[in-house]
């Protein structure tokens, strides 16, 4: 792998390892200039530049400079095979220890992350199931099904402990509270329903949106809850009284899919399906950052903050992984190997870890793991 | 969190009874983070509530006669229960059992009025039974029980006569730890230093009868007394020196700077609470016809601002949330009021980019407002401004119940503050109760 860098170091590109997807912004090489940060943003709106551009690869630099961002560079690690339907989420519980994975199998199976060995599969569900999420001290999973439920597993001997009924149409998404006490979901009710979990009845029912729910998650202390659905709003609740204290909407209103907090609850990362993730600030309700280049029409593709929160890591329709660098937003990694479209990604708790799952042709759970460049 | 979004201004006092939560409760308090309620009941349990669900998360059944008063460690993680059948237990929530481990159990001879944490240090606890106070030292280096008693000028027949009727009826620890407060029922407050327990000051407060009840200002350089007179008065404290050899003590009268009373019904009062703020005062009323929780206005001169009206269920207790506009009130019958201050719904939050307004405003163009601009030029610009950095990990807000825990009088280093420091409790910040979702499911 080698690095291209500009004279004036005030930016540097990938090279070769991803030239063969170059839907990306990337500038083509440049004569020394002075300006360079003059270049930059003529260049991101301009067509993508041919693909042998960036081949033409100028002597390699060892090292990047201090000040220029991390770059990640991910290797596969391991590929668990189980599930024998779509894959559609998974999430690493929070020591990291473990993945738990749920598919259209109507399975829900858990992994050791560090092996790749199956530790336990959940049969109980009477669909498949679409979601599911970590209690905060690991002691709970919840999960989402197309049978209208949701159902809480217990960690400490593997059982179903409560199976939530409540909704009246496939459960989507399904989220915790920091405190583990309560769990939303949402689903194609087009509701939003709060649970009690110790006592596993609804505490709320919020008519949240017109169209299905398709995410819904709490904020960093548990005062907020935010929901979003194919209807194109992202809309943020108040967890107590469960008023609506806010709609994010986009002019064009693409089907959102998924949406994710940041860790000071500041942001909100949405994924839409016009092919492209925002960064909205929540108070201001404006777009602070977009990051584009994978391919997003038709699923319900999820985000996450990779490792280290620098990066933004997303699943695409062309069967990659792309990373982009947060605050610059270019694509800094694309990962290769999934057959299909990878619908779910996950970033592990505390080290450079990424898994990710893909769709019927493929049906495997890749595990990355960061590899720095420089053998630092 | 959510205030930074919702715009709208909500009232610094509740208004109205949120929920009613049954408990057979006969006193509560909310814990520092807001989170939960231990309220202690006349069957000698004690309950903890979680204000997230309004539900019963932890039985502590310890007691066998009824719980004089609940107290909650710094973070939460250790409850102290007093109660009439002798007995003071320490119970820690971190545990994993749905009966709480007992962390520790102090058994004295007498029934106990009162058990409370030192606000720095849970292994240090202040015990009123019903003749004496102890400050109860559970690290092995200080492990003890020590009586802390009234010093009398021996040479003054005045104080020989005194030391018979007196008795103590209340007593706290300031906010610092640094010092225990004490109402006694001769009508003076007295003051020891917590780390050599010796008393440095007896102010005596006129006219106020028997002292039943002290609360301290967040900032904790004001505090409240409960008399018999039927009079809550405010006073500003003295600075008081470090503890001297021989043993000095301050004798002085405090004057108050606000008296509150109700001056038609002339109703005693069961208990007070600030607000977090510390702008606010709540009183809860000994009326024997209704449930009353009076609230005053500091900031303006101690004018009433409100009187709550919570129905025919008589009041017993009255505790400030820590850091919201809310009041946890019990009743005679053993309810738990939440009250709250309701927002009222937005409707405009429900539509993306629309503004509310309470009145018509006259909308003033803006001068480019309806020109047409190049979207190349658009698209530039939004590319441009989205090159400025975001911070996802820095936290926005300020810490909003920081009174008691960041106020630094004399800086974290003095004797006294180092002695309560040392061999910390195990206390830390960030602990979680475990959920423990019961078995029977009801909802089949």
């Amino acid at each position: 792998m080698s690095i291209t860098m500009d004279v004036d170091g005030d930016d540097y590109k990938p090279a070769d390892d991803f030239s063969t997807t170059n839907d990306y912004e990337e500038s083509p090489p440049q004569p020394p200039s002075s300006d360079g940060r003059d270049s930059v943003a003529p260049t991101a709106l301009s067509p993508p530049p041919p693909p042998d551009s960036s081949a033409q690869t100028p002597a390699p630099v060892p090292q990047p400079k201090p000040d220029t961002p991390y770059r990640p560079n991910y290797k596969a690690h391991l590929m668990l095979s189980g599930h024998s339907r779509s894959i559609a989420s998974v999430k690493f519980s929070p020591d990291g220890s473990m993945l738990a994975s749920c598919a259209a199998d109507k399975l829900v199976k858990l992994w050791d992350s560090e092996t790749g060995d199956i530790i336990h599969t959940f049969e109980g569900h009477t669909e498949g199931v679409s979601d599911v999420a970590w209690s905060s001290n690991g002691d709970f999973l919840a999960s989402a099904s197309d049978d209208k439920t949701v159902r809480l597993w217990s960690m400490e001997d593997y059982t179903e402990r409560k199976v939530l009924y409540g909704h009246t149409n496939f459960v989507f998404c399904v989220n915790f509270s920091p405190s583990s006490t309560l769990l939303a979901s949402g689903g194609f009710d087009e509701s939003v329903r709060v649970w009690d979990v110790s006592q596993g009845k609804t505490l709320k029912a919020l008519p949240a949106h017109s169209d299905p729910v398709t995410a819904v998650t709490f904020n960093h202390d548990g005062t907020l809850i935010a929901s979003c659905s194919m209807d194109g709003l992202i809309r943020i609740w108040d967890t107590e009284s469960g008023q609506c204290l806010k709609t994010l909407a986009d002019d064009d209103n693409p089907i959102c899919s998924h949406i994710k907090f940041t860790p000071n609850s500041v942001f909100i990362l949405a994924s839409t399906q016009d092919s492209t993730i925002r960064l909205w600030k929540a108070q201001t309700s404006k777009c602070v950052k977009t990051y584009t280049g994978h391919s997003n029409r038709t699923y319900c593709i999820s985000t996450d903050f990779a490792p280290g929160r620098k990066h933004i890591v997303s699943g695409s329709e062309d069967m990659k992984v792309y990373i982009w660098d947060l605050q610059t937003r270019e694509i800094v990694q694309v990962l290769e190997g999934h057959r299909d479209v990878v619908l779910a990604v996950a970033s592990h708790p505390t080290r450079p870890m990424i898994a990710s799952a893909a769709m019927e042709k493929d049906l495997t759970i890749r595990i990355w793991i960061d590899q720095p460049m420089n053998g630092a | 969190m959510n205030r930074v979004l919702a715009n709208t201004l909500t009232s610094p006092y509740p208004t109205t009874i949120q929920t009613s939560l049954e408990s057979y409760a006969l006193n509560v308090r909310y814990d520092p983070s807001g989170r939960f309620l231990a309220a202690g009941r006349q069957d000698g349990v004690a309950v903890i509530w979680d204000l997230d669900t309004k539900g019963q998360v932890r039985w502590l059944d310890g007691h066998v006669k009824m719980i004089t008063s609940v107290d909650w460690s710094q973070n939460s993680r250790y409850v102290v229960t007093a109660s009439k059948d002798w007995n003071v237990i320490i119970w820690d929530l971190a545990s994993d059992t749905e009966l709480p481990r007992r962390k520790a159990t102090v058994r004295f001879d007498v029934p106990v009025v009162s058990a409370s944490f030192h606000p720095k240090n849970s292994q240090i606890l202040l015990v009123l039974t019903s003749f004496e106070l102890w400050i109860v030292d559970l690290r092995s280096e200080y492990k003890g029980q020590y009586e802390l008693a009234e010093v009398f000028d021996d040479s003054d027949e005045e104080g020989a006569s005194q030391r018979a009727r007196n008795g103590f009826a209340t007593a706290r620890f300031d906010p610092s730890g640094k010092h225990v407060f004490v109402g006694t029922t001769s009508g003076t407050l007295l003051v020891f230093n917590t780390r050599t327990k010796t008393m440095i000051a007896r102010h005596r407060i006129s006219g106020a009868g028997i002292i039943r009840g002290l609360v301290f200002h967040p900032s904790g350089r004001r505090l409240v007394t409960n008399s018999s007179d039927r009079v809550l008065r405010q006073f500003n404290l003295p600075v008081y020196a470090p503890p001297t050899a021989d043993d000095e003590y301050i004798e002085q009268e405090l004057e108050p700077t606000h008296r509150f009373h109700d001056p038609i019904s002339k109703v005693a009062w069961h208990n007070m609470s600030y607000s977090p703020d510390g702008e606010w005062l709540a009183g809860g009323a000994a009326d024997d016809a209704a449930h009353k929780i009076y609230i005053w206005d500091l900031a303006r001169e101690g004018l009433l601002a409100s009187t709550l009206d919570g129905g025919r269920e008589l009041l017993t207790d009255v505790h400030w949330h820590p850091s919201k506009p809310s009041i946890a009130s019990t009743t005679n019958l053993g309810s738990i009021f939440i009250w709250h201050c309701p927002t009222e719904e937005r409707w405009g939050a429900f539509a993306g980019g629309f503004e509310e307004v309470d009145e018509n405003i006259e909308y003033e163009e803006r001068e480019d407002e309806f020109d047409i601009e190049d979207e190349a030029e658009i698209a530039r610009r939004k590319m441009l401004e989205e090159e400025e950095d975001v911070d996802i990990d820095g936290m926005i807000e300020p810490a909003t119940n920081g009174a008691t825990n960041h106020i630094r009088p004399n800086g974290e280093d003095d004797e006294d503050t180092l002695w309560a420091l040392d061999d910390p409790d195990d206390d830390v910040k960030g602990w979680k109760l475990k959920v423990i979702s019961d078995d029977d499911d009801t909802m089949m």
